[in-house]
């Protein structure tokens, strides 16, 4: 769990960069590196877009974040390097809001520990985005229900 | 006993604070305090949806709640909306 990392970045104090989370999970033992970048998009169903506030409740989110990574490193290591961050604040159209980057030895563990590390932020992470529209609506997203009585996602996102 | 829960997303829109108080029966679980939310939004709170307190969670600092799990004692307690992560 050294070889991980997992964080939450306040977007007015640091922005998050990609190629520091490819740095990090590269070694010479690696040859295979996976990087997901989810960047905030100029609209949202038809609707123009200026930014995006995330409201993180980050003990829980941290808590979970260290989980997510151990469950990754269970099953896809022992050899296995994870970067996780992700933003908290106020964004704007085109900033980074999530980095998932994982190094393995080879690309199939890479490809599948991201791919699960990230819908897992996005579906079980107590994070909340409110999008803030250009004719000066803001709307807080639809998203995944953590309840025991809804299971499953029924938004799409 | 009082019980303090933090808002977050869409509640924070009902509470500019983000903290509401309410009281409880000692030994209450979950869902007295979904009962109790439920009955605090609807007496306080015009734009209150109910819809959205069916789909939140509860939580500790450490763990998303079950519907039967006694309140811990001490420490915060939140209530958590639909996520939308990334």
């Amino acid at each position: 769990m050294s070889d991980s990392i997992w964080k939450l970045v306040d977007r007015s104090e640091a922005a998050i960069d990609p190629a520091l989370a490819l740095t990090f999970v590269s070694d010479p033992a690696f040859g295979g590196l996976c990087l997901f970048v989810g960047k905030v998009r100029e609209s949202n169903l038809g609707k123009p877009v200026l930014g995006i506030s995330y409201d993180v409740f980050a003990p829980l989110a941290l808590n979970g974040f260290g989980q997510l990574v151990q469950q990754a490193s269970a099953e896809f290591g022992p050899r296995i390097r994870v970067y996780l961050a992700h933003a908290h604040g106020r964004l704007a159209v085109g900033d980074v809001a999530v980095v998932v980057a994982v190094g393995t030895p080879h690309r199939d563990a890479a490809f599948k520990a991201c791919r699960q590390i990230i819908e897992a932020v996005k579906h079980q992470s107590p994070i909340w985005k409110q999008e803030h529209y250009l004719d000066g609506d803001s709307e807080w997203s639809e998203g995944c229900s953590l309840c025991d009585t809804h299971t499953h996602d029924d938004a799409p996102h | 006993m009082k019980v303090q829960v933090q808002l977050f997303g869409a509640f924070r829109d009902y509470a500019p604070a983000a903290l509401v108080e309410l009281e409880l029966t000692e030994g209450a679980c979950v869902a007295d305090l979904r009962a109790a939310m439920n009955a605090y939004g609807t007496a306080h709170w015009p734009a209150f949806r109910p819809g959205l307190l069916q789909r939140s969670a509860f939580a500790s600092e450490t763990a998303v709640l079950r519907e039967d799990d006694p309140l811990p004692t001490g420490g915060t307690l939140v209530i958590l909306p639909p996520v939308a992560g990334g």
